[in-house]
């Protein structure tokens, strides 16, 4: 599997081919550190909120919110306690970057969460960890105190009046749990039910505190970012959308891996034909999710020629989004069908049941697709289908629902002769199918 | 401080509302009709039925109206094609899997799906797979559950927390697999059913009613429980002359309680058409003969005579009369009018287990009502176990607590399941509870009282600090344990704590349904308790006439004083322990099928409505003394209507004064009885008997550190829920039966042993 | 009598008696050192439930009566709590839990496979524990090894880049 950066110096991947990566000495011997240094001798909280905002960073959770200003909703007076929790429950399919950021660099997440600690005033952090990604917990737990026998960590960091401590913690198997206030429902001991917002977890989160949920990755970015400073970081990526970002490519390519890129990326279609070694055994492209199961699904047409900057804006433009940066190919063997089905019942088993379109709704469709896969579908189920997640779309709880939504959306819509095929088989009048409104 | 208005527009047309109002209700209350399932008022917001959609202008998506608080200037449409449409789903989606089984469902008829689904109308079946599958099985005794029919809407997990704070059913699971229950598949609480009520759906079921009657088939009477002091609303549902069902369901009944109900209220009525009620008047023409079946008017004519011939022969002080907190205060009115006034006796009481005379005689501040108690800031309560014997209050306290913040605290010289809510539980050795108030009362006695209640140093102090930080309102509560004079004290604490920003309210906490009624009625005006009447036979007293029957511990040792009367009449329901020695014994209308008023704790003046005929032969008990009295040659002129009876008791009670019953109509909104409250007494009398009295206590003794059970008091088998089989396996422990798919029932023998399904 | 009905297997487990487990001193340190990390005890339920499993094989009734006791929680609280996670049990599993990613990328990189192999090789289905209780198979969704699919987790060890080859090597090497 190849890790590594492509067309940029790498930030976040630095370090990941030195032996013993892991260990606070090689971390350090390759400026690890050096940021939390900066921040606590020379910068005040609100010095650094102003670099990350200046940095253009958006969250690379998925929801691509603007970090500093995340970080700037957090009241300053609150005489509460403040918490910085990372969210490293990476569940979404396609989507592994996370888990290979820990595994090889686990000080500079310990270092981001340190100076994002810094800016929020929290003097207790946590770390949550899908549970199945039990090496990693290990892995920072081992990290977690080098540095705190180094004086990194605990009180009085670097000898300065700084004091934080930042405890892991596991998850058990559930992936509405990287919804961040579901994530929060299951930091206290409870079902991981997401909570209503507003609140936002900004202002009361864990514990009914202010708290910051950050995905790895963005936490990874920090110390980048304070070293060379926000605009400087910005300015490897475009202006809304500022730094690297890190890929997850899954799927029918040559080169899967985790590939580091500079955000606006320019295209897709070299990025798979060239930098990920192009297509498996030399089939043909059919498909593309960019950005992990829960965006639109993008047929190779919309690749091929079509120069997608590989970015916030780009993908949109390209007809998808960035989401999680899962990137998953696949080649004219997949069908379409099958894929979203598979897709879906993912959201099935991973629907937490709280509200009645996405419980309901996903338990639905995949009983339709199950009985259309068995031969009995209906030339109306594509129809069907596009209303129910119409129905879900919009009207769920959290977003969820809508992820479940989307997938099916577009494939039906993208490739409806992978659905007519379906329906087709069962022997029905395929003319109808023809008239599905897809949009 | 007038609340501040906002402007909204709804539907294209403009309303003012109070700040802070929520969405859902403000359209509600402009008639703009919105479906919910999950949305229950004052119970934590769920938001996930996603019925309540609304459309709100600069804002993305449709948002759920019962998560938004009112801004000025909002403009909102409840109504449109995409509304429709979303609305439309969510239903769709619920009944998705849901089985189409109302024809054989308990809730068919009265189901808030079923209901939608109708209003809606229209309704295409899209979904033609396989429902997903659950089996039916019990919960408890009381509880059945059909886990298929469930929509999630959390009610029942909330009212279980928030209400009864036993959070006892949760839910498992997740997804679509998601399954209302418990661990090990066995609900083990305080089986209130509460749970079964605010079910929209026929997914909890009344286990003691299932496959009974359908719900058009039952008239719905609107009346006042007959069991503790909280005095709820509640509906009874019959059909041709039996009593079918409680309920306290929002559509048929809206009182203080809401849709709240204990066990007791809600399953323990089946005494009331079961076969062991007295059918007729029985007289005992011999001592120690048998009770022989009589008509009405040889036993009006006997019981007459005998009295007679007793007065005649020892004067009137030797006829006990002995009236009940169980019956109406008509009832007890007539009692001690055919006491007083026809008798002419000084001796008549109740059978009720303490009297709060000494309280109202001195009472310093107003009552507060169970409301008062949801929004109280500060709830003090001295000794008493509300959540076993005033479940109502304890409910209400919870949600002061838990919704309103308030600050509870509880002295007490066990660790009753009511500490869980408090801010400070002070455990006071057992019997101190008068120390307390003494201590409260007069601080120059906090060392004391600390010395005696085996407490830390500075407590009062801080109790006393924490009324004094109060903003809003204060509660205090006490039970049976306080001595007269701290009743006396205790009644005139609002004296000295109230203050400008601070109401101070009172809240005893007396067993009975009618406790408060009997006392205002006049029936424990001389003092003498139950016990101190028994212990009076053989001088003076010689005859007694009975209403209801004496409590055990009242009886106990004291059976021989009764097998001494020269004639003893008990109107009763059941034969009892105190029948045993009656010489006459007339049968009794039960509260469901006599028309009358209670009096609660609240000092509410409630009706009770009948809504069956008299079983068998049995008659109102009022109407029975009336009678007796006729024979006795005083015709207290109220022919066959309780109302007239009332009439004179709110012309001759000052509390009662301009009461009527259609003054007294409305449950929705009860009517307190206006108690005289008295300005700073002099009490220096009192509070020197009660210091002797706290000096003279042991002072030593272990503080009970064990937690009652939950249930120990309100599974208690008397001679009411004796007749219910239910309360039998759930004071046997309730154990969990071989297979949860059949009724509890069916799975013991008449011993409540548990039937082996092997055998 | 003997007509009553038998009591159809619920999804919950059975009734959870008056037995409370008991752990030797170092889990019992191990568990502290997880509580210390939290202001609430609750909030080490997760953790918490790992120990026991991995202490008594799935959260059995005295594990879930211990758990209650130590985070001062009802049974229920415990209850809905391990009922929503995937990965708590609350029945029992083999000693070895092969976990197959069956999601997307592990799909279409030869997930079907795998599953064929490994079931043929156990002669049991996904879900089911082979009889002599040393292993279960599970189909579960998405572990984070897309890029290198297909793969199993053998309780918390990753597996990768499968071929039957590497499955046979793998789960022979179990003992
Ligand atoms: C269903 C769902 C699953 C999510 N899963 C993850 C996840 O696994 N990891 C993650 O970092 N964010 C996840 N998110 C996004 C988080 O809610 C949140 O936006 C993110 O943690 C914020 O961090 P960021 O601003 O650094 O991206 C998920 C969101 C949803 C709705
Ligand atoms: S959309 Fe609803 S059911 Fe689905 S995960 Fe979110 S809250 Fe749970
Ligand atoms: S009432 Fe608003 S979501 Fe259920």
């Amino acid at each position: 599997m190849f890790i590594g950066a492509i067309g940029c110096e790498p930030l976040q991947l630095a370090r990941v081919h030195l032996e013993n990566s892991r260990t606070l000495e090689v971390y350090r011997q390759h400026g690890g550190y050096e940021a939390l240094q900066k921040v606590l001798s020379s910068m005040s909280p609100d010095d650094v909120i102003n670099e990350v905002k200046k940095s253009a960073l958006r969250g690379r959770g998925g929801a691509g919110f603007p970090t500093g200003m995340k970080w700037s909703f957090v009241p300053k007076d609150s005489p509460k306690p403040k918490y910085v929790v990372c969210n490293a429950d990476e569940s979404e399919p396609g989507t592994f970057k996370d888990r290979y950021l820990m595994e090889r660099d686990p000080h500079m997440l310990i270092e981001g969460m340190l100076i994002a600690a810094f800016a929020l005033g929290a003097k207790t952090n946590y770390i949550y960890t899908r549970g199945e990604y039990r090496y990693l917990i290990d892995i920072m737990d081992v990290a977690l105190d080098e540095a705190r026998a180094a004086g990194l960590l605990g009180d009085k960091i670097l000898n300065s009046n700084f004091s934080s401590e930042i405890y892991t913690h596991t998850g058990a198997g559930a992936y509405i749990c990287g919804e961040e206030t579901a994530l929060l429902s299951s930091l206290e001991g409870m079902r991981g039910h997401p909570r209503m917002k507003p609140p936002f977890p900004a202002v009361s989160g864990l514990y009914a505190c202010p708290t910051v949920v950050n995905n790895v990755e963005t936490l990874t970015a920090v110390p980048d970012i304070i070293k060379m400073g926000g605009e400087a970081y910005q300015k490897l990526g475009t202006e809304k959308s500022g730094g690297t970002k890190v890929w997850s490519v899954s799927g029918h390519v040559n080169r899967p891996g985790v590939y580091e890129l500079p955000m606006g990326y320019d295209d897709m279609e070299k990025f798979i034909m060239e930098d990920c070694g192009g297509m498996l055994n030399g089939r043909q492209l059919k498909a593309v999710i960019p950005g992990g199961s829960s965006v639109y699904i993008m047929r190779a047409e919309q690749v091929i020629g079509k120069d997608v900057r590989m970015d916030y804006e780009g993908l949109v433009a390209g007809g998808s989004s960035v989401g999680s940066g899962g990137f998953i190919v696949m080649d004219d063997s997949v069908d379409v069908f099958e894929s979203t089905r598979n897709l879906t019942e993912f959201y099935k088993h991973e629907s937490c049941g709280w509200c009645t379109p996405c419980r309901e709704g996903t338990d639905w469709l995949v009983k339709v697709f199950k009985r259309i896969a068995a031969g009995n579908g209906r030339p109306e189920d594509a129809q069907l289908m596009l209303d129910l997640c119409d129905n879900i779309e919009g009207k769920s709880f959290c977003p969820l629902g809508d992820a479940a939504a989307w997938p099916i959306q577009s494939a039906i819509k993208r490739f409806p002769e992978d659905f007519r095929k379906h329906l087709v088989r069962s022997g029905q009048n395929q003319e109808r199918l023809d008239e599905v409104r897809l949009t | 401080m007038a609340t501040e208005v906002i402007k909204v527009t709804i539907n294209g047309k403009g309303f003012e509302v109070p700040k802070g109002a929520r969405l859902i209700d403000v359209c509600r209350d402009k008639a703009f009709d919105i479906p919910s399932f999950c949305y229950y008022a004052d119970l934590a917001l769920q938001a996930s039925c996603r019925m309540c959609l609304v459309r709100i202008e600069k804002m993305p998506k449709l948002q759920t109206s019962c998560t938004i608080i009112c801004t000025d200037g909002m403009v909102v449409t409840t109504q449109s094609d995409e509304i429709e449409k979303a609305q439309r789903s969510m239903l769709e989606f619920l009944l998705a899997n849901h089985p189409l089984d109302c024809p054989v469902c308990d809730r068919g008829g009265e189901c808030e799906l079923q209901e939608m689904t109708f209003d809606w109308g229209g309704l295409e079946e899209r979904f033609t797979e396989k429902k997903n599958y659950h089996p039916e099985r019990y919960l408890s005794p009381i509880v059945a559950n059909d886990p298929q029919r469930c929509i999630l809407c959390k009610r029942c997990t909330r009212v279980c927390d928030e209400w009864m704070g036993e959070d006892a059913i949760e839910a498992g699971g997740r997804g679509a697999n998601t399954v209302i229950g418990t661990y090990g598949g066995w609900l083990d609480c305080s089986q209130c059913g509460n749970c079964i009520e605010v079910c929209p759906t026929g997914t909890l079921l009344d286990g003691t009613y299932r496959h009974q009657a359908r719900p058009w088939e039952l008239s719905q009477t609107v009346s006042t429980c007959n069991y503790c002091s909280d005095g709820c609303q509640m509906s009874l549902g019959s059909r041709s002359g039996d009593l079918m069902r409680v309920v306290a369901r929002d559509r048929y009944v809206n009182g203080l309680n809401g849709e709240f109900l204990c066990i007791k209220g809600r399953f323990g009525h089946p005494f009331v058409n079961h076969e062991e009620r007295i059918r007729m008047p029985l007289i005992r023409y011999k001592k120690g003969g048998k009770l022989i079946p009589a008509t009405w008017d040889e036993a009006i004519r006997h019981v007459a005579r005998k009295l007679d011939e007793v007065a005649d022969a020892h004067g009137p002080n030797s006829i006990g009369v002995v009236g009940s907190p169980r019956i109406t205060n008509e009832a007890n009115y007539l009692l001690y009018k055919f006491a007083t006034e026809l008798v002419g006796t000084t001796n008549y009481t109740t059978t009720d287990a303490f009297s709060l005379r000494p309280f109202f005689d001195n009472l310093g501040g107003p009552l507060a009502t169970h409301r008062d108690i949801r929004y109280a800031k500060t709830i003090v309560l001295i000794g008493g176990e509300p959540e076993e014997l005033q479940p109502l209050t304890g409910k209400q306290m919870r949600q002061a607590v838990r919704n309103g913040a308030a600050n509870l605290i509880i002295f007490n010289s066990r660790r009753i399941r009511m500490v869980e809510q408090a801010a400070q539980f002070i455990h006071i050795l057992p019997g101190t509870e008068d120390a307390v108030v003494l201590a409260l009362a007069d601080k120059s006695h906090d060392k004391l009282g600390t010395k005696q209640t085996g407490i830390d140093d500075g407590l009062f102090e801080t109790v006393r600090q924490a009324i004094a930080d109060t903003q809003g309102d204060v509660v205090i509560m006490f039970s049976g344990e306080l001595s007269p004079e701290a009743q006396a004290l205790i009644a005139q604490l609002p004296q000295s704590l109230r203050s400008d920003e601070r109401r101070v309210l009172l809240h005893p906490l007396p067993l009975y349904n009618n406790s408060v009624g009997a006392l205002d009625m006049g029936m424990m005006d001389t003092g003498t308790s139950a016990a101190q009447m028994l212990d009076a036979v053989g001088a003076p007293v010689r005859a007694m006439y009975v209403v209801g029957s004496f409590l055990p511990n009242q009886l106990h040792n004291r059976q021989a004083a009764l097998s001494k009367l020269d004639f003893l009449v008990v109107q009763e329901l059941f034969e009892t322990d105190t029948t045993a020695f009656a010489d006459v014994v007339l049968p009794a209308a039960s509260y469901a099928e006599i028309d009358g008023t209670f009096t609660n704790n609240d000092g509410f003046v409630q009706r009770v409505r009948q809504s069956i005929p008299p079983v068998h032969q049995s008659k109102p008990d009022w109407m029975i003394t009336a009678q007796i009295a006729i024979e006795l040659e005083m015709n207290f002129g109220f022919e066959l209507s309780a109302s007239a009876v009332f009439r004179e008791i709110a012309d001759r009670i000052p509390a009662y004064a301009g009461l009527r019953y259609p003054v007294l109509k409305d449950e929705t909104s009860p009517v307190q009885a206006k108690y005289k409250i008295t300005d700073s007494r002099d009490l220096s009398t009192e509070l020197t008997t009660l210091r002797q009295r706290v000096e003279a206590m042991a002072g030593s003794g272990e503080k009970l550190s064990e937690i009652p059970k939950v249930g120990h008091e309100l599974f208690k088998i008397g001679t009411l829920t004796d007749k219910v089989p239910q309360f039998h396996l759930l004071a046997s422990g309730n154990p969990r039966p071989e297979t949860v798919r059949v009724s509890p029932l069916y799975q013991i023998t008449v011993d409540a042993q548990l039937v082996n399904s092997e055998s | 009598m003997s007509q009553l009905l038998q009591i159809q297997p619920l999804s919950q487990p059975v009734d959870i008696g008056d037995e409370v487990a008991s752990f030797s001193p170092e889990v019992e340190k191990e568990i502290d050192r997880h509580l210390a990390k939290y202001p609430v005890p609750r909030s080490g339920i997760l953790p918490l439930m790992f120990i026991v499993q991995r202490e008594r094989g799935y959260l059995d009734p005295p594990g879930v009566a211990y758990l209650a006791n130590r985070l001062r929680l009802r049974i229920t609280d415990i209850w809905e709590v391990a009922t929503f996670y995937s990965m708590l049990n609350t029945k029992p599993v083999g000693r070895y839990h092969v976990q197959i990613c069956k999601t997307l990328s592990c799909k279409i990189m030869g997930e079907p496979g795998i599953t064929e192999h490994v079931c043929n090789k156990l002669g049991i289905k996904p879900g089911e524990t082979t009889t002599d209780g040393k292993f279960t198979v599970s189909l579960v969704e998405c572990l984070g090894s897309c890029g290198t699919a297909p793969m199993f987790q053998v309780d918390f060890d990753y597996h990768e880049n499968l071929t039957p080859q590497k499955v046979d090597q793998i789960l022979d090497s179990l003992t």
